[in-house]
C-alpha cells in the first residue's frame, strides 16, 4: 500500500505557513461552512461516525470522548496536546510548523464541536520555532476573521490561547497538560475525576493530540464514509507514522491503517545494505518491540495490541542488527526516570533503580539476579501507578530481556568478581 | 445514602462515596497509606493502599476508591500482598535505614509496614541517592530529605489547611525534594503539625529531635492552657522531664487535631533551672528564702491585721485567668468568706471572656457563611481557632471580615448571610456591644470572645467577677476591679494585695503606672513560676505549679469544661495555687468546700453563660473610666497568652539569624 | 558583554507584555511558565527576583514559583552560557550515532553533561528526544535544530559560536555562569546547613548504614522464622565483610602513600 497524502498533502511543496497559499487550497472553507451550515452536533456526529481515534497514543475514539462531557455545563474548554514528546516521535512538530494553519482549523471545528468558547494549544518547550509559527499564524487566522468574536456573523466566539510548555515529558499526559497549563507543576492527576468532568479550571474540558484535531479538516471535506472506507474493522483512516532507527529513509509517512509492519519499513527505503532486522518499536518508546514473525501483521491498534505492544503515537523505530539491546534499554528507562514527575512511588522509585542497575549493565558491571531483578521490578511496578509513564518503564525492556537475553547476561560478572561495587 | 457492599468477607454499609480505606474501618480493618489522610483526603501519590475489588483487572487504591454498592473488596491476599511488597521495597531502595537514629524509631509507618508487608530483603547493590540531611527548615522543623517518602503530607497541609503554601515539592523524579522558597524559612503558626502528619522521620521538631525513644515516654491526655481554644493534647514525659506535645487527633470538636507551635512547643519553661522553687520574702531591699509555713503564717497574719486595722475594702485578690476552675472557685470562696469582695481575674486589658446569649460551639464557625473579627487579629490570640476560620474559609466558602466598624463589617457580608460567627477580643466593652447591636438580626449569629488566658471564662463563671459569685451570680457585695484595686494602691488604701499568675506590670493597659502603685501597697502576695516584673515587686513570691504538673479542669471560650491532668512532677518545694489556698485558708480559720462539692457536675453547672447578657455588658464595665485608646497591641505570643510563661525565659531557641524565638518578645 | 542587570528597570519594560500575557488565560497562574520564558529570555535564566515578580504578578507564593519553575528543565534556576547546546541522547539518535557526536562534544567543549564552559560562553546539556528522529543525529542550539550532527557539522558549529558568526542569536546573559546551572543536591548534602543536633556528625547515614549496602532490613521475626532469609543474609553479610575489609585497606594504603 502507497503513502496516501491528506495531512501530509502539500508538506514540502507549498509555503502552507502563509495563510493565503493554505485558503487558495481549501483551507478554513471547512470551518467557515461548519459555522454557516452545521450545529455543533453535526460536527461530532462526523467525528463519531468517521471512526476517528486519538492520534497521541491511547486511540481512545474522539467522538466519544467529546460525548462524555456533561451536557448540563456549558463552560467547557478544548486544549489541544502539542507536547509531542514520546521518544521517535516527530509527527505533531512537524504539523505545527509546516501546516499550521491545518491545525488551528483542527482547533476550531473540535471547539465547535463540543461548543467551548475558549481553546488551548500547549506546545511543548523545545518547538520554540514552532510556537512562533503557529502564534503567527494564529494572529493571520484572527485578522482574517477566522478566530474571535460572532465568526461569519453567526455570533459564536471563539479564543484560542497559544502556551509554550518548558521541558516536561510527561506534560504530554493529559491530565500533567492541564495542570501545567494551569501554571503549576505538571503533575498528572488523580483521576477520577476525569477531565471531561473537571479538567482545565474544574471545568469540563477535552484534550485532543494535534493529528486528531487536524484530521477532522479532511473529515468533514471529505465525510466521515470516506476516512470510514479505510483501514481496518475498528481502526480507521488514515495515520502518520515516524519511522526512524535504522531504515535508510527515516521520516513521516502517512499511511491507512492496516498497512503491514514490514510495508512501512520498506516505505522508508528498507533496511541499511547487508543488515538484518532484529526489531521494531512500533509505537514510540512506551511500546514493546515486535519481532521478526510479527512483520506481516497489519499496523492497527488492535493487531499491535493483539502482538503485546501498541500503536502507540506512531513512532516506528527500527532497529538491525548492530544494536545493543542493551544500552537501548538503559536508554529507554533513563528516559522514563529522568521524565518521572515523581509523585507516585513505582515510578519515581522503580525507574531510577532499574536505570541504575541497567547502567551498570551497559558498562559490564552486573552482578548475578541483575537479569530477574530487571524483570521482576519491571513487571512489579506496572498497574500500580498513578498514570501511564510509569507503565510505560516495562514493555520495551521485558521485550528484549526475553527475546535478547544474552546480551543481558553477558554483562554479568563471574562469580568470583562479583564484590558489590 | 448508604452503599452495602463486603470488605473481607464481612458486610459493610457506609454513605455513598466513602472512600474504601474509610470504609475499611468500620469493620476494623487497616489498610496502609502514606499520603491519605483523614483530614487531606487522598492525593494517591504512594500508591500503598493496594486493594483486590472483584472485576477489577488492576489493583486499586483504597484511598481514591468510592465504595459502590454491591462491591466485592479484599484487603488481604496474595496479590494485594505483592504489591504491597513491591511498593514497600521501592520505598526502601532509597531510604536510609538509619532508623537506629531516626527520631521516628518506634513510631514509623514504614517501620511499621516493612515489618508488616515488606520482603524482607533487598535486591538493591547500588548505592543510595544521597539527598540533604538534617536541613535546618526554619525555627521548628529540621528535614532530612533522604528518609522523606515523598507523600507530600506536609506540602497539603501547608496548602489546603493552613493555607500559607510555604512548603513544596522542587525538582522532579527521584530528585524532587520538600523545600521552602529559596532563603526563607518555614514559619507559621502550625508549623509543628507536620512533624504528626509526617509518616516518617524526614520531618522532625528542633526541641524534640535525638531526646527520646517513642517507647520511653509516658503520655497523658490533657488540655493545652495557653489560649482559650483549650486544644486537646497529649503531654509525652520521659524521666520526669516533659519532652514533647503532640495533637489528639479524633479530637475534632476543639482543635480539628491540630496544635499551634505555641501550644506544641511553648513547654520547655516547665524544665528551666530558673523556676521558683521556694517562697521568696523580702527582707530590706532583697529577697530570701523562706518555708511554706513561714510564707503562709506571713501572708495570713497580713491578711487579718489589714482586715481589723482598715476592713475588709483594704484587701484585694487578682487571678483566675490561668488557674483552674477548682482553684478560681477556691480563690474567691476563701476570699468572701472573710468577707473580701475586691475580686477580679481582670489584670490585663481584657474586660470580658464570656459571650453570652449567642455562645456557640467551635464547629459552628465551620457553617457560618461568615465570619466576622471585631478587634484584634485572633491569629496570635487564639490561632487554632484561626485555623477553623481558614478552613470555613477556604472549604466551606465563609467570608472573613476584619472590620473596623460595625457598619463596615455589615457591608462586607454575603447577601442574605443567615448564619454569621462573630469574633471579639472582650477587649473594648462599647465596641463589643455595637458590634453584637449590629449583628442582632442574624438568624443564626454565634459569638466567641478570644480570650488571651487559658481559662479567663473559667475565672469568670467560677465567681472572680467583683460583681458576680460562682455561676454568675451577683455577688452578695460588689467589690473593686482590677484597676479599681490599682487606684486603691496608688492612693494608700490597699493593704494586702494577693495575685495568681498574673502580670499586670508587664500586661495591664498601664504597666508602668501599676508598678509605682504596688509600691505603696505594705504586703503584695504574688504567686508565679518565675520572678517575673510582677513577682519582683511584691512582698512574698510563692512558686506555683504549671498546668502540666496540676489536675483540674478548664473552660475554653466556647464554653465546653475541659480535663487538665497531671503530666509531669512539679520541682520539690512547689504548690498548686490549691494547695497554697488551702494553707492560707488553714491560717485565716476558713472551711474549704470538700472535693466532692465541688465535682465535675458543679462545675459544669457553674459553666452555664446566662442568657441575659451579651458582648459589652454593663455589668462588666470597669470602675474606672475606661480603657486608654492608645494602648500598644500586645504581644500575645510574649507572655499575655502563655501560662505563666515569662518570655525572657523561652526556651526554644531559633538558630536562623532573622527570627526571633517562638516566644520573643518585641 | 556587559555584566549589569537592572531588575527594576526590566520588570518595568516587561510590564505590559507579561500583562497581556496574563489576560490570555482565565485565571492568572496560569501565565507562569509563559511569563518565566519572558524573564529568562531577557536575563538568560529565571532570577530569584524574577521568581518573585512572578509571584507577585499571578498572586501565588514565592515557594509555589520556585516548586513549578524547577519542574521544567528547560527553565534555568541559575545562570548559563550565551549558548546552550543541547544534543539528543534519545533512542533514535542513540542508536544512529548520538554516543559518538556526544563524545565529541564533550572532548572539543572540555565539559561534562550540565556544564558551562570556564569562559561562561557554551553551556552542555543532553537531553530527551528532541522529536526529530527522522534527521539523528541531532541537536538544538538555543531551541533551534542542527541535524544530522557529524565531527565536521560540531566542529564548524563550535568554530561558529566562538567567532561570533554563528547565525542563532546568543542568549541574554545577565550575570556570569558558574560550572553548572543544575541545582544538585549532591551538593547541598556537603555545604548545606546542618541543623543543631547533627553538628559535627559527618554523615549521620553511617550511624546506622555500616555493612548494610545491600538495603536489607533486619526484622525478627523474619529471622526467627524464615531459614531461606538467614542464610542470604548471612552469605551476603560474608560478602560485605570481605568488601569493607578491603576498602578500610585500600585507604589505609591511600594514607600511607599520602603521607610520603
Amino acid at each position: 500500500m502507497p503513502v496516501t497524502k491528506v495531512l501530509t498533502a502539500g508538506i514540502g511543496e507549498a509555503d502552507l505557513r502563509n495563510i493565503d497559499v493554505y485558503r487558495e487550497r481549501g483551507g478554513y472553507r471547512q470551518w467557515e461552512r461548519a459555522v454557516r451550515e452545521l450545529k455543533p452536533g453535526d460536527v461530532l456526529d462526523l467525528a463519531e461516525k468517521s471512526g476517528l481515534r486519538g492520534r497521541g497514543g491511547a486511540g481512545f475514539p474522539t467522538g466519544k470522548k467529546w460525548s462524555f462531557l456533561p451536557a448540563e455545563k456549558p463552560l467547557r474548554y478544548l486544549v489541544c496536546n502539542c507536547d509531542e514528546a514520546e521518544p521517535g516521535t516527530f509527527k505533531d512538530h512537524m504539523l505545527i510548523a509546516e501546516a499550521p494553519h491545518l491545525v488551528l482549523e483542527g482547533i476550531l471545528l473540535g471547539s465547535y464541536g463540543i461548543e467551548c468558547h475558549h481553546a488551548f494549544i500547549y506546545i511543548r518547550g523545545e518547538f520554540k520555532r514552532g510556537y512562533e509559527i503557529f502564534s503567527a499564524a494564529l494572529d493571520e487566522a484572527r485578522k482574517a476573521g477566522f478566530v474571535g468574536d460572532d465568526l461569519f456573523g453567526s455570533g459564536f466566539n471563539l479564543e484560542v490561547t497559544v502556551q509554550r510548555g518548558a521541558g516536561a515529558y510527561i506534560c504530554g499526559e493529559e491530565t500533567g497538560l492541564l495542570n501545567s497549563l494551569e501554571g503549576k507543576r505538571g503533575e498528572p492527576r488523580l483521576k477520577p475525576p476525569f477531565p471531561a468532568i473537571e479538567g482545565l479550571y474544574g471545568m469540563p474540558t477535552v484534550v485532543n493530540n494535534v493529528e486528531t484535531l487536524a484530521y477532522l479538516v479532511p473529515i468533514l471535506e471529505k465525510g466521515a464514509e470516506w476516512f470510514a472506507s479505510v483501514g481496518t474493522e475498528r481502526s480507521k483512516g488514515y495515520k502518520i507514522v515516524s519511522v526512524s532507527g535504522h531504515v535508510q529513509r527515516p521520516g513521516n509517512y502517512e499511511v491507512a491503517l492496516g498497512t503491514t509492519v514490514r510495508e512501512i519499513i520498506d516505505i522508508a527505503g528498507g533496511l541499511r545494505p547487508g543488515r538484518n532486522l532484529m526489531a521494531v518499536q512500533p509505537g514510540g518508546g512506551s511500546s514493546a518491540c515486535i519481532f521478526e514473525e510479527q512483520l506481516d501483521l497489519p499496523y492497527d491498534y488492535e493487531n499491535m495490541a493483539k502482538a503485546g505492544s501498541m500503536l502507540g503515537s506512531g513512532a516506528f523505530v527500527v532497529f538491525d542488527d548492530s544494536t545493543d539491546f542493551v544500552k537501548a534499554a538503559h536508554n529507554l528507562v533513563r528516559f522514563f526516570a529522568h521524565e518521572s514527575c515523581g509523585q507516585c512511588t513505582p515510578c519515581r522509585e522503580g525507574g531510577h533503580w532499574l536505570e541504575r542497575v541497567l547502567e551498570r549493565l551497559v558498562h559490564g558491571r552486573g552482578v548475578s539476579g541483575d537479569y530477574e531483578m530487571l524483570l521482576r521490578v519491571s513487571g512489579g511496578i506496572t498497574g500500580l501507578n498513578l498514570c501511564a509513564l510509569g507503565d510505560s518503564i516495562e514493555p520495551f525492556l521485558k521485550s528484549v530481556l526475553l527475546r535478547f537475553p544474552e546480551q543481558f547476561r553477558a554483562r554479568v560478572l563471574k562469580a568470583k568478581e562479583t564484590v558489590p561495587v | 445514602m448508604n452503599v452495602n457492599l463486603t470488605i473481607d468477607g464481612v458486610p459493610v454499609s457506609v454513605p455513598k462515596g466513602t472512600w474504601l480505606v474509610e470504609a475499611a474501618k468500620t469493620v476494623q480493618q487497616e489498610i496502609p497509606v502514606y499520603c491519605y489522610h483523614t483530614k487531606l483526603g487522598p492525593a494517591g501519590l504512594c500508591r500503598v493502599c493496594l486493594v483486590d475489588i472483584e472485576g477489577m483487572p488492576k489493583l486499586q487504591i483504597a484511598c481514591n476508591t468510592p465504595a459502590a454498592e454491591g462491591m466485592v473488596v479484599r484487603t488481604r491476599g496474595a496479590r494485594v500482598e505483592a504489591g504491597r511488597a513491591m511498593i514497600l521495597e521501592l520505598l526502601l531502595v532509597n531510604h536510609p535505614l538509619d532508623c537506629p537514629i531516626c527520631d521516628k524509631g518506634g513510631e514509623c509507618d514504614l517501620q511499621d509496614y516493612a515489618m508488616a508487608y515488606a520482603r524482607g530483603n533487598s535486591d538493591v547493590v547500588d548505592p543510595k541517592t544521597r539527598k540533604p540531611k538534617a536541613v535546618d527548615l526554619g525555627p521548628t522543623i529540621v528535614l532530612d530529605e533522604e528518609r522523606c517518602v515523598v507523600c507530600q503530607r506536609c506540602v497539603r497541609f501547608d496548602d489546603i489547611i493552613a493555607d500559607e503554601r510555604q512548603l513544596v515539592v522542587k525538582d522532579r523524579g527521584a530528585h524532587d525534594i520538600i523545600a521552602t522558597a529559596t532563603g526563607s524559612p518555614y514559619r507559621h503558626n502550625f508549623t509543628g503539625n507536620v512533624t504528626e502528619l509526617c509518616p516518617v522521620g524526614a520531618l522532625t521538631s528542633k526541641t524534640y529531635r535525638f531526646k527520646s525513644r517513642p517507647w520511653d515516654l509516658n503520655r497523658t491526655q490533657t488540655t493545652c492552657t495557653q489560649c482559650a481554644v483549650g486544644c486537646q493534647q497529649f503531654a509525652d514525659v520521659r524521666y520526669g522531664t516533659l519532652l514533647r506535645t503532640m495533637s489528639v487527633e479524633n479530637d475534632d470538636a476543639i482543635s480539628d487535631g491540630w496544635l499551634c507551635d505555641r501550644g506544641r512547643y511553648n513547654i520547655g519553661f516547665y524544665a528551666s533551672p530558673d523556676r521558683l522553687t521556694q517562697p521568696l520574702y523580702r527582707k530590706g531591699g532583697s529577697f530570701v528564702q523562706i518555708g511554706w509555713d513561714d510564707a503562709f503564717a506571713l501572708w495570713g497574719k497580713a491578711i487579718t491585721d489589714a482586715i481589723a486595722a482598715k476592713g475588709t475594702p483594704s484587701v484585694g485578690a487578682i487571678g483566675g485567668g490561668r488557674l483552674t476552675n477548682e482553684e478560681a472557685y477556691v480563690l474567691q470562696y476563701l476570699f468572701r468568706k472573710i468577707g473580701v469582695a475586691n475580686l477580679d481575674w481582670r489584670s490585663g486589658r481584657q474586660r470580658q471572656a464570656t459571650p453570652g446569649a449567642n455562645g456557640g460551639a467551635l464547629t459552628d464557625i465551620e457553617l457560618a457563611q461568615a465570619i466576622v473579627i471585631a478587634g484584634e487579629s485572633i491569629e496570635e490570640r487564639a490561632p487554632v481557632l484561626w485555623l477553623r476560620v481558614r478552613k470555613a474559609a477556604l472549604r466551606g466558602g465563609a467570608t472573613v471580615v476584619h472590620a473596623a466598624t460595625p457598619a463596615e463589617a455589615v457591608a462586607a457580608l454575603p447577601a442574605g448571610a443567615t448564619r454569621v460567627a462573630l469574633v471579639w477580643d472582650g477587649i473594648d466593652l462599647a465596641r463589643g456591644r455595637a458590634f453584637a447591636d449590629a449583628f442582632a438580626g442574624v438568624a443564626e449569629l454565634s459569638t466567641y470572645v478570644a480570650s488571651e488566658q487559658g481559662n479567663a471564662r473559667g475565672a469568670e463563671a467560677m465567681g472572680m467577677l467583683p460583681w458576680s459569685g460562682p455561676g454568675y451570680a451577683a455577688a452578695r457585695a460588689r467589690g473593686r476591679d482590677a484597676a479599681g484595686m490599682f487606684e486603691d494602691a496608688r492612693n494608700g488604701s490597699l493593704a494586702v494585695l494577693s495575685m495568681f499568675g498574673v502580670n499586670p506590670v508587664r500586661n495591664a493597659a498601664d504597666g508602668a503606672a501599676v508598678a509605682q502603685a504596688l509600691v505603696k501597697v505594705p504586703f503584695v502576695v504574688v504567686s508565679e513560676l518565675f520572678l517575673t516584673e510582677t513577682a519582683d515587686r511584691a512582698t512574698l513570691v510563692l512558686p506555683a505549679k504549671g498546668a502540666f504538673e496540676k489536675t483540674g479542669t478548664t473552660l475554653n471560650l466556647a464554653g465546653d469544661l475541659l480535663p487538665v491532668n497531671a503530666a509531669v512532677q512539679a520541682p520539690d518545694g512547689v504548690l498548686s495555687d490549691l494547695e497554697m489556698l488551702l494553707g492560707l485558708a488553714a491560717q485565716l480559720d476558713v472551711d474549704l468546700p470538700r472535693a466532692e462539692e465541688l465535682d465535675a457536675t458543679v462545675i459544669e453547672h457553674m459553666a452555664h453563660a446566662p442568657e441575659d447578657f451579651g458582648f459589652g455588658d454593663s455589668r462588666f464595665a470597669s470602675d474606672v473610666a475606661s480603657v486608654p485608646e492608645d494602648v500598644p497591641p500586645a504581644t500575645i505570643l510574649s507572655g499575655g497568652g502563655t501560662w505563666r510563661h515569662d518570655p525572657t525565659l523561652a526556651t526554644l531557641q531559633v538558630e536562623t539569624p532573622s527570627s526571633q524565638p517562638v516566644g520573643a518578645t518585641a | 558583554m556587559t555584566r549589569e542587570r537592572d531588575f527594576p528597570e526590566l520588570l518595568e519594560r516587561v510590564t505590559p507584555e507579561c500583562l497581556r500575557i496574563i489576560a490570555r488565560y482565565e485565571e492568572k497562574r496560569s501565565a507562569l511558565l509563559m511569563l518565566a520564558h519572558v524573564f529568562q529570555e531577557h536575563e538568560g535564566f529565571v532570577s530569584p527576583e524574577a521568581v518573585l515578580a512572578i509571584s507577585e504578578m499571578v498572586g501565588i507564593t514565592p515557594a509555589e514559583t520556585e516548586g513549578t519553575i524547577s519542574f521544567y528543565t528547560l527553565l534555568y534556576r541559575r545562570p548559563v552560557g550565551k549558548y546552550m547546546l543541547q544534543p539528543c541522547r534519545g533512542l533514535a539518535c542513540a542508536i544512529n550515532g548520538a554516543e559518538d557526536a556526544m563524545a565529541y562534544f564533550r572532548e572539543k567543549l572540555g565539559t561534562s553533561n550540565l556544564e558551562t564552559t570556564l569562559d561562561g560562553l557554551v553551556s552542555y546539556e543532553e537531553v530527551e528526544c528532541l522529536a526529530a528522529c527522522d534527521r539523528a543525529p541531532c541537536m538544538q542550539v538555543n531551541l533551534e535544530f542542527v541535524y544530522d550532527l557529524s565531527p565536521a557539522k560540531i566542529d564548524e558549529l563550535l568554530a561558529g559560536i566562538r567567532a561570533g558568526t554563528y547565525p542563532v542569536k546568543a542568549m541574554a546573559q545577565t550575570d556570569p555562569p558558574g560550572r553548572t546551572w543544575e541545582i544538585r543536591q549532591d551538593d547541598q548534602v556537603s555545604t548545606g546547613r546542618k541543623a543543631p543536633g547533627a553538628t559535627g556528625v559527618e554523615s549521620p547515614n553511617n550511624a546506622g548504614g555500616v555493612g548494610d549496602k545491600s538495603g536489607t532490613i533486619m526484622l525478627d521475626k523474619i529471622i526467627n522464622r524464615d531459614v531461606e532469609f538467614f542464610r542470604e543474609t548471612r552469605e551476603r553479610a560474608v560478602l560485605d565483610s570481605r568488601a569493607v575489609v578491603e576498602s578500610v585497606e585500600e585507604g589505609r594504603e591511600e594514607a600511607e602513600h599520602a603521607r610520603h
